[in-house]
């Protein structure tokens, strides 16, 4: 780059930015205690750990406003190799989270007006319109996405990231490299479909150095996998710590601060940043403060967050002395941390890419659930019905009528969007959330 | 009255419309009426009039005017047997609209129980068009339901939309969720011509979603039953930043170019 | 209103009624005659045998049927083993409720009736299902099956590879050598690599046929449901009866075409039929198709003597289509070079609702194709709908508009 890039990069990303960021926690810290505005009534006041998420996520997307000046740019899906392109320095980007933001910042309906207007329909994934609204507008409440210079997919999560991608490949002409993760209906992934991940992730690394234009040191990739290994069993701690009684965060406070795993799952801030939160939350349950301040009922969510509602779902929840303890959404990002070996090489990155929840039979799913109900001391199951997620909401039906009859836990099927408040109808939602807190005895 | 050559008839859905046009192709004589789910008495009645109205046509009950084609439009074009043939309402609406003011543009048509927007190229003809055929939100119904039930009469609708100087976003996009939203703001307290003037909203982009997804050509027309609404044009225009036009006849532009179309098929008998 | 009533305006109901039913007088509810053919028209001699009949046949001879969802799967591997693989597609006018106790209402019409259809007195003439995995619905449909739906007849998924690389093939070739170990031991029998070649030989046979059919289908002389019947009996008629009939309809191709407006008939598959019936009525004519059922499926024949590796190469080598991962590009190059060869003047994109692998792609084709002045329209169906008045309007308009 150029000096005057340079200039650019340094001042903006390596000083201005983290200093105004920095201010900007210690404010909101302040202004917290001041005047919090989450319900103190029922609900625990904010982990302090989540300020510096806050500035953690702005610090990267500060970055990536300036990422094209200073190296090479990937986007990839949520569930793809990312160690791999860490190790060989790029900036990794997640539209799927940038979508998230979107949702959480209530501009996700704008922005799939545009892609709506370029002819999208409104069946198809909501976070695929939000980031087609900010592809085709420019419009983002993060300042600005950089271009990438590589799509990374892979179909772990769904097959829609598939299509998705491909609109992007069109769209920005660069290389897709696809990581097509064989579906696991059985107990077990074939021999063959691992042998076909980790041929694909031999494929991946070879285009990633071409267009990154330089080798993956080994040392490198193992240190970013043991990192990223390190997040992910802090990350699973602190799930884990919802065993007590009252939990001590909730499945929506871990929506929010799942943001690092992520999407920085490889730094070393992000293992700081959950060693931290870890340190709060085992504070919080040797004070016996719970999430919620008088705690009744457990329950478990499956599926993704409603994003524009966090804070409805748990004043309400909260109201009436629940508390969502699990979520199989953040679950996952822990569950595989066992499975995640620095020096397992391919093959055991083969295996932690193709068993992924989402990846895995519906009884899988449903077997999990359970497990989570019986660990964590659970009461109910909330299935969010998401218009806008095929391979999470398939098989919901099922689940609920088992977890019902063969574990006698009683689940409400809660139909609406993860990012389209469109898909969400309030009078709805409320309604049955009531009837189901009823039903609870709650 | 000058000579009656051919005729255009439109079954909608919520009216009824027949056109007759001279040599020329000058509209001379018309008809509006609520739709009759009993389309061929309809259309009976309708030849009928225009027999009346021209007394030196023949008529044959049953089979239609001698020697005058007639071309059936909309929604039940393809129960009227005495048409000459039949004809889409895109094509017709955007003949109608092209003799009617001159040029092309991009014509939105706003009925009870469909909108569509279509491009018309300089010479009349189609270049693109598409609807809204499948969900009453983007119809008249979504506007006529709820007035309807806050007990505003629709000739008013429009006035007193206009007249709101605040708005309230109705976020459903159902028309039946809709209603219980609204019934839920008046529950709430809140006035009647903001909650009004975001029902407009919701429609007016709606259909403005609709004329992004083809490539605008100026200038901006409409026609359709809810024209009479002021509040649908205005709403428009400030949406759009553009200048909309509107025929002296918006509800007959279908049933007028379906008598030009007719009219092609004149064959003067000597 | 009631029959007394209605006879007393001078409605006949049983007329209004036929009406309405030869809605679905689509490919599943087939006019056989008393042998359970279908005639086609007379200007060509010939008879095909309904689905029912080729079931029976096949059966009455000792073997069994495989029920195969959408899309792709290795017919010869199943046909080594003596079982006739009859595809589902739907089918279209059954009553969802039974999908819909077990599928939201956001699934796929084509998903939610294949449930359904387990429940039917039909299916009870399938011995085996195979599900094979194209798109999420697919794969949550089969999911399902094995894990909580439980039906009478054995499971089994298939994982089509979408990665566009060498190492697909390879994979699907284990894929097959896996369904060959589960059909090997549901059926006690172990087909030699000389049996299955043999096989693979008459499904390429067949397939060639069916391309051919499709290349000459101007000079057929067939109307576009004729068309239709015809080359969709390669989802149920053995490779060797369809090879058969289709050798006869093209020894009595002509050179005399067809007329209609010319156009292209891009989606998953062409139901109710009834709706072909309609286009020609007002005027069109489908001079060649991208349906996922139909165009998109003509498989070229494989290169090895390797039994597994030749299906798989046969298989992946058709049409460029998102169900093989296929980039946007390669399927706008495919439209534009049928538009050019077949001399269609537009192409009407006849969507499932709810399937989001076309709906994704669907903007960018259409403007590749606006780009060259190629004019399409979007026209969007659930299989268990009538064909709406609004749908015809739409296509009727849009021939109106390119006439």
């Amino acid at each position: 780059m150029s000096a005057g890039d340079w200039l650019r990069y340094t001042w903006n990303v390596k000083y201005l930015g983290p200093a105004a960021l920095r201010i900007n926690r210690w404010l909101s810290e302040y202004r917290s205690r001041k005047d919090p505005r989450w319900n103190p009534e029922y609900l625990a006041p904010p982990l302090r750990t989540s300020f510096r998420n806050k500035e953690l996520v702005g610090r990267h997307w500060l970055e990536g406003r300036y990422a094209n000046l200073n190296q090479k740019v990937a986007w990839v899906t949520s569930g793809a190799p990312v160690e791999i392109f860490k190790a060989l320095d790029y900036y990794v980007l997640y539209p799927e989270n940038h979508a998230a933001i979107c949702g959480t910042a209530r501009v996700a309906v704008d922005l799939s007006s545009e892609a709506e207007s370029a002819g999208y329909s409104r069946d198809i994934c909501s976070y695929a319109r939000t980031d087609f609204g900010t592809l085709f507008s420019g419009k983002t409440p993060v300042g600005n996405l950089p271009k990438p210079d590589i799509l990374v997919a892979c179909t772990n999560i769904c097959q829609t990231v598939l299509f998705w991608y491909r609109v992007l490949a069109y769209h920005f002409d660069v290389p897709l490299i696809l990581i097509d993760t064989p579906f696991v209906y059985y107990e077990e992934a074939s021999p063959h479909a691992l042998a076909y991940v980790k041929s694909q992730l031999e494929q991946a690394i070879l285009v990633a150095e071409r267009v990154a234009g330089k080798r993956l040191k080994e040392g490198r990739l193992r240190e970013v996998a043991r990192l990223s290994k390190m997040a992910s069993e802090l990350w699973l701690e602190l799930m884990e710590r919802n065993t007590h009684h009252p939990a001590p965060i909730s499945a929506i406070d871990q929506f929010i601060q799942m943001a690092p795993i992520v999407e920085m799952r490889g730094d070393p801030v992000t293992v700081d940043f959950y060693a931290a939160m870890l340190e709060e939350v085992d504070r919080r349950i040797e004070q016996g403060i719970g999430a919620v301040r008088n705690e009744r009922k457990r329950l478990l969510w499956d599926n993704l967050p409603v994003w524009y509602r966090l804070r409805y779902l748990a004043e309400f929840l909260g109201e009436h002395g629940i508390v969502l303890v699990a979520s199989t959404y953040t679950n996952a990002w822990g569950e595989l941390a066992p499975m995640i070996d620095p020096d397992g090489g391919l093959d055991a990155m083969a295996r932690a890419y193709t068993y992924p929840i989402l990846n895995r039979s519906t009884w899988y799913k449903l077997e999990t659930m359970r497990q989570m109900i019986e660990k964590y001391d659970l009461d109910g199951v909330i299935l969010h019905s998401d218009r806008s997620c095929k391979p999470y909401s398939i098989g919901q039906m099922d689940q609920r009528d088992r977890l019902l009859k063969e574990f006698d836990t009683p689940a409400l099927l809660l139909e609406a969007d993860h990012n389209d408040s469109r898909s969400y109808s309030e009078e709805q939602v409320a309604n049955r959330l009531a009837a189901f807190v009823e039903m609870l005895g709650a | 009255m000058a000579e009656i050559r051919a005729l255009g008839i439109d079954v909608g859905s919520t009216t009824a419309k027949i056109v007759a046009v001279d040599g020329w192709g000058n509209m001379v004589w018309h008809l509006l009426e609520q739709a009759d789910p009993r389309v061929d008495e309809q259309v009976e009645w309708f030849l009928l009039s225009a027999h009346e109205a021209n007394p030196e046509l023949i008529y044959y009950p049953g089979k239609g005017v001698e020697g005058i084609p007639l071309v059936a439009t909309g929604y039940g074009r393809k129960l009227v047997q005495q048409a000459t043939r039949q004809v889409t309402e895109i094509t017709c609406h955007a003949r109608g609209m092209y003799r009617e003011t001159g040029h092309g543009g991009t014509l939105v048509d706003i009925g009870g129980q469909d909108s569509k927007v279509i491009a018309i190229g300089s010479n009349g003809e189609v270049l693109d068009f598409v609807m809204n055929d499948k969900c009453a939100a983007g119809t008249g119904r979504f506007l006529e339901n709820t007035a309807n039930r806050l007990g505003v009469p629709l000739v008013r609708l429009g006035e007193v939309t206009l007249s709101a100087s605040e708005e309230v976003t109705i976020s459903s996009t159902c028309t039946v969720f809709a209603e219980s939203e609204v019934v839920s703001l008046i529950a709430h307290g809140v006035p009647l011509q903001p909650i009004l003037k975001g029902l407009h909203r919701s429609l007016i982009k709606r259909v403005v979603a609709m004329i992004r997804s083809i490539s605008f050509i100026a200038p901006l027309m409409l026609s359709g039953g809810v024209v009479q609404n002021p509040a649908i044009s205005v709403m428009l225009e400030d949406e759009l930043n553009e200048k909309v036009i509107v025929p002296k006849y918006p509800q007959l532009m279908g049933a007028y170019g379906g008598a030009l179309i007719a009219l092609e098929m004149y064959e003067p008998k000597f | 209103m009631d029959e007394d009533q209605a006879l007393s305006e001078g409605i006949n109901i049983k007329k209004w009624n036929d009406r309405k039913n030869s809605n679905f007088a689509s490919f599943y509810a087939n006019m056989p005659n008393e042998n359970g053919a279908i005639e086609m028209s007379s200007t060509l001699q010939l008879s095909i045998p309904g689905r029912a009949d080729s079931i029976r046949s096949f059966k009455a001879n000792g073997g069994r049927i495989a029920g195969v969802l959408p899309i792709h799967y290795p017919r010869a591997l199943f046909r080594a083993f003596n079982i006739l693989p009859v595809e589902i597609w739907g089918p279209p006018g059954i009553d969802p409720v039974f999908g819909s106790a077990h599928l939201q209402a956001y699934i796929c019409s084509i998903v939610r009736n294949a449930l359904s259809f387990t429940q039917t007195k039909s299916f009870q003439s399938v011995d085996i299902l195979v599900v094979p995995h194209a798109c999420d619905s697919l794969q949550g449909l089969g999911s399902i099956l094995l894990d909580f739906v439980s039906i009478d007849q054995p499971v089994i998924p298939l994982y089509l590879p979408r990665s566009g690389g060498m190492n697909q093939t390879a994979f699907l070739e284990k894929e097959f050598e896996t369904v060959y170990q589960r059909l090997e031991s549901w059926t006690g029998y172990s087909p030699s690599q000389d049996e299955m070649m043999q096989r693979i030989l008459n499904e390429e046979e067949a397939d060639q046929k069916l391309a051919s059919l499709h290349k000459q289908r101007k000079n057929l002389s067939l109307s576009d449901i004729e068309f239709y019947r015809l080359v969709r009996a390669r989802e149920f008629l053995t490779a060797e009866g369809f090879s058969e009939i289709a050798q006869k309809a093209h020894d009595q191709v002509q050179d005399q075409v067809l007329d209609g407006i010319p156009i292209i008939l891009s989606g998953i598959l062409p139901e109710p039929m009834a709706l072909l019936e309609e286009i020609s009525r007002m005027g069109g004519h489908i001079v060649a198709d991208d349906l996922a059922c139909s165009g998109r499926r003509l498989y070229p024949p494989g290169r090895s003597q390797e039994s597994f590796l030749r299906m798989a190469e046969s298989l992946l080598g058709a049409a460029p289509s998102w169900s093989w991962g296929s980039p946007i590009q390669d399927r706008l190059e495919h439209l534009l070079t049928m538009i050019q060869t077949s001399g269609a003047r537009g192409v009407v994109f006849y969507n499932i609702k709810f399937c989001e692998p076309e709906l994704f792609d669907l903007p960018n084709l259409r403007r590749g194709l606006q780009e060259l002045a190629i004019p399409s329209t979007v026209v969007e169906m659930d299989i268990n709908d009538p064909l709406s008045n609004q749908t015809l309007t739409r296509i009727e308009a849009f021939l109106e508009m390119i006439a």
